[in-house]
């Protein structure tokens, strides 16, 4: 099964699983800052990944990227990404200090960041797998920071012979004095959408 | 331009292809006429397992292609390459890291089958580069955040 050619009732439930992943990402978020982090999914929806790009800013606007493989019962993989803002409010909101105390992103931010995106993902991946009683356990993951359109690319090329249309979600974390755009790009094989669809009774 | 195509042009135009990541981008110059093309190839080979796309992201199959165009009505075929791109963009996982090693193995490859020699080249690494063609001098312009401006 390809993610072009999924039914409405079937888009619905990818948006589910979108927002139960996220609202555990929320969680594990809120466990690492110890304070609330409240969760938005403003977007859910069917993306080519060539077009990510254009939804972050043009090709050549600066983005982090966490890359994780899928093992378990389903194949394919995850990405985690952000802007270079909305990064940098992440490392601040991360170690409490005031929102624009962050300027650069060195090793320190970058391994801060990788970490957090993995939990994350990590998060969303084990909330999927649990409504859909599957095993989906994150490789360990490879960090990118650079023109979105590079990043994308490389993950088009790797991921493009088996899926070129990966599911967007956008993700909004926000505390009382911090916002965080992030977006997570969730790229199964057309196999295991199948399986995951045929889990949930959606087939 | 975007990634998968190519394009060709005259000057005063000037070819612009953004952020090649493990990409690779191919500018082909023909000096006599001022003419060239610029090519953003994404893989280097089409395999059975490829879903249907473009075709054009594949090096075997956009060089040969766009050096044909390219050569329509030139009296001499005098053409030269410069290229970019081919790095490795994620750090920690080697199995798309080779990606970029692969599709600059295979451009050159084929630049070789078409006898185009590769006059200059920024390649591998793992940094993300914007590629500009001049098409009076031949001169590539190469934009990275790590870098700066490196002029082929």
């Amino acid at each position: 099964m390809r993610p072009e050619s999924l039914s409405e009732l079937q888009l619905d439930a990818i948006r589910e699983m979108g927002s139960i992943g996220a609202g555990h990402a929320a969680t594990a978020l809120a466990q690492i800052t110890g304070r609330p982090v409240d969760i938005d999914v403003p977007e859910i929806r069917l993306i080519p990944v060539a077009d990510v790009p254009h939804a972050l800013g043009g090709p050549e606007a600066l983005v982090g990227a966490v890359f994780s493989r899928l093992l378990g019962d389903v194949e394919g993989s995850v990405l985690f990404l952000a802007t270079r803002e909305a990064l940098l409010g992440l490392v601040d909101l991360l170690h409490s200090r005031p929102v624009g105390s962050t300027t650069s992103l060195g090793a320190a931010e970058e391994s801060v960041i990788a970490q957090t995106g993995f939990v994350l993902v990590t998060a969303y991946l084990t909330a999927i797998g649990r409504l859909a009683d599957l095993t989906i356990l994150p490789s360990r993951p490879a960090f990118a920071f650079d023109m979105s359109g590079a990043v994308l690319d490389s993950i088009a090329a790797e991921v493009g012979m088996k899926a070129d249309t990966a599911i967007l979600v956008k993700i909004t974390f926000s505390t009382e004095e911090e916002r965080v755009d992030a977006v997570v790009l969730y790229m199964p094989d057309p196999d295991s959408l199948e399986v995951m669809l045929g889990k949930l009774g959606v087939v | 331009m975007n990634t998968g195509e190519f394009a060709l042009a005259e000057h005063p135009q000037v070819l612009l292809t953004p952020a090649l990541g493990s990409c690779v981008g191919v500018a082909v110059w023909d000096a006599a006429r001022r003419r060239g093309a610029l090519a953003h190839v994404m893989l280097p080979t089409p395999q059975s397992t490829t879903v249907d796309g473009n075709p054009d992201r594949f090096a075997s199959v956009a060089l040969p292609r766009m050096v044909a165009l390219l050569g329509e009505g030139a009296g001499l075929k005098r053409f030269v390459a410069k290229i970019a791109g081919g790095a490795a963009m994620f750090k920690g996982d080697t199995l798309m890291a080779s990606i970029g090693d692969r599709n600059v193995e295979e451009v050159k490859r084929q630049l070789g089958l078409l006898k185009i020699p590769v006059l200059a080249e920024d390649t591998g690494g793992s940094h993300a580069r914007t590629m500009e063609f001049h098409l009076d001098t031949g001169l590539v312009i190469v934009r990275s955040y790590l870098y700066g401006i490196r002029e082929l």
